[in-house]
């Protein structure tokens, strides 16, 4: 007989640490802290106090699940190379979720799931649907949302909000399960947006060949 | 007889990724089993300098790997590490988090110490690395990001003589790399334009070397190189090649005299603590300049003082110093929880009065 695998998901790509431990289908444990800073001090001492009181070891698990965003740059990459660290010393694979993925797990299609871009902006990803966008709130079209950005979202464009039926470390941990045992790509950050960088102003001399 | 120790190195504080096993064994010995790095020139090639998020962006995902091929490299597990060391700063923040994170994701899931190290303190006790050098010794740290005098009294303990109030040199040979159409790194491509030029036709200045104290200045001597490129340029359409060796000579001696200089101020001060074997250390990306480490080689011998620079690849940024860092850490019973912190400012000498970036957030460096 083979046991129900034990799954933990967590994601630090907005102002909060969140995770969530299941064991087959059955959650075990869900924790969600708030915080605008301090993630990187936070999320290992949260997982491994969420770990004791389930009676859980880390050698439990038999896979990571972990937000790759879009969402903060910073708070992506502290999950992704924590998961990254995890997968390498525990020998399990670490599978990485988008943040579109979590908001529309168990949520009725077609939807558009949108996530706080700032600066009146959200990314968005159409259920079903292909590559995400990061868009303005005023050219979103969608006729119903759901994910973080839902509600302003809804607000801009009269769309109907769908709620995603779980918090979302425990979406992560569920579509983690669903994938683990075919995942074979290491988990990678989902920016959408390119790093910020101007090419070099000072233009080389011209160099003329002596006499 | 000596505790046998393993240690996993990890540094992601600049352009680099790197990871490193350090051994040290019952005889005392230290080794290096692997040491793996991973460059980004490429990545910053276009933008004239590092770019902090493409930096942070790269080494997300390459702490890891790095990790797997120093193991292998080593012929080693996790299970034979007795500790995982990891830079904490200072550095550009977004990499030293993805390589704290990393690190604390191994040592969480291989049940192993984390020790937190100084990005400065790996370089400052590579010579102890690669000599076994004794406590106390002074040392220049001279590179891209950085440049002071520091005196190594033990593995937690250093004293900053003075120090780069502005750029770092490592900087200036990038800038004047790029000001007259040189490839990048500047160091190398700079120092071989050299080679052929005539250090004495550019009048260029010698910054905070009339005045007393190690502290040092590189930003108005590269303010200095732009106008006197811009003469040229302004007079002939162009800068001819030997016009180029000639800034190029210019500038490296200009270098030269200031880190001899302070270095001859530096040397006095420790002298004065008399120690047993008096040397000096070189590291860094700068130590790799023939003209510069032949003139600090003449300071040391006017002065009576051992002179040792560790080989390049320990030099410039790498995971086998931190290891080694570490290793002295961990001997001297420190290390770390899982809340440690990703520092982009963390001063070696916390007594020291603050160099770069002394506002509110308090000392860069």
């Amino acid at each position: 007989m083979t046991s129900d695998p034990i799954i933990l998901g967590f994601d630090t790509s907005g102002p909060y640490c969140a995770a969530a431990l299941i064991k087959g289908p059955l959650i075990i444990s869900n924790r969600h802290d708030d915080m605008a800073r301090g993630q990187a001090e936070h999320l290992f001492p949260m997982l491994e106090e969420m770990l004791l009181s389930s009676g859980s070891r880390w050698q439990d698990l038999s896979a990571i699940g972990v937000g790759i965003g879009p969402g903060n740059f910073t708070g992506i990459r502290i999950s992704v190379a924590a998961a990254r660290g995890l997968s390498l010393s525990l020998g399990i694979p670490a599978v990485g979720v988008t943040a579109f993925d979590a908001a529309s797990l168990g949520v009725e299609r077609p939807v558009t799931a949108v996530v706080d871009a700032r600066r009146d902006r959200v990314y968005a990803r159409d259920y079903p649907g292909e590559a995400p966008v990061l868009v303005t709130l005023d050219d979103l079209r969608a006729a119903h949302v759901t994910g973080p950005a839902a509600e302003i979202a809804a607000q801009h464009c009269g769309a109907d909000i769908r709620q995603s039926p779980y918090p979302v470390a425990e979406a992560i941990a569920r579509v983690a399960r669903q994938r683990f045992p075919e995942t074979s790509d290491p988990p990678a950050p989902l920016y959408i947006r390119p790093a910020d960088a101007a090419p070099a102003r000072d233009l080389p001399p011209v160099i003329l060949d002596d006499a | 007889m000596t505790r046998p120790l393993t240690i996993l190195g990890i540094e992601s504080s600049c352009d680099d990724t790197a990871a490193a096993v350090v051994t040290r064994d019952s005889s005392g010995q230290v080794r290096i089993a692997s040491s793996v790095v991973i460059g980004q020139t490429g990545l910053h090639s276009a933008y004239g300098g590092v770019v902090p998020e493409i930096a942070a962006r790269a080494h997300a995902e390459r702490v890891d790997i790095c990790v797997k091929q120093a193991l292998t490299q080593a012929n080693t597990a996790l299970s034979d590490m007795d500790a995982i060391a990891v830079t904490a700063g200072p550095g550009l923040i977004g990499g030293v988090v993805s390589g704290v994170m990393c690190a604390k994701g191994i040592a969480a899931g291989a049940g192993l110490p984390l020790i937190g190290v100084n990005h400065l303190a790996g370089h400052a006790l590579t010579p102890r690395l690669t000599d076994n050098v004794a406590y106390p010794y002074l040392m220049l740290l001279v590179s891209g990001g950085h440049c002071q005098f520091l005196i190594a009294r033990s593995a937690t303990n250093f004293i900053r003589l003075g120090g780069t109030i502005d750029d770092a040199p490592g900087e200036a040979f990038d800038k004047t790399a790029r000001i007259l159409g040189l490839p990048q790194p500047g160091g190398p491509s700079v120092e071989q334009a050299a080679s052929t030029g005539d250090a004495k036709r550019f009048a260029l200045p010698r910054p905070l070397l009339d005045k007393p104290g190690c502290d040092m200045s590189f930003s108005g001597l590269k303010t200095a190189m732009l106008r006197a490129r811009d003469g040229i340029v302004a007079e002939k359409g162009g800068l001819g090649r030997q016009d180029r060796a000639d800034l190029c000579a210019g500038f490296q001696t200009a270098v030269a005299d200031v880190l001899a200089g302070k270095s001859r101020r530096a040397m006095a001060l420790y002298l004065g603590m008399t120690p047993a074997i008096p040397t000096f250390a070189v590291a860094g990306g700068v130590a790799a300049n023939t003209a510069i480490r032949a003139v600090l080689e003449t300071v040391c011998r006017e002065n009576g003082v051992a002179f040792t620079a560790p080989p390049l690849a320990l030099c410039t940024d790498n995971a086998a110093m931190i290891a080694y860092a570490g290793l002295e850490r961990f001997d001297a019973g420190l290390s770390d929880d899982m809340t440690l912190s990703a520092r982009p400012r963390w001063p070696l000498d916390s007594s020291a009065t603050p160099m770069l970036g002394s506002g509110k957030k308090g000392a860069k460096a």
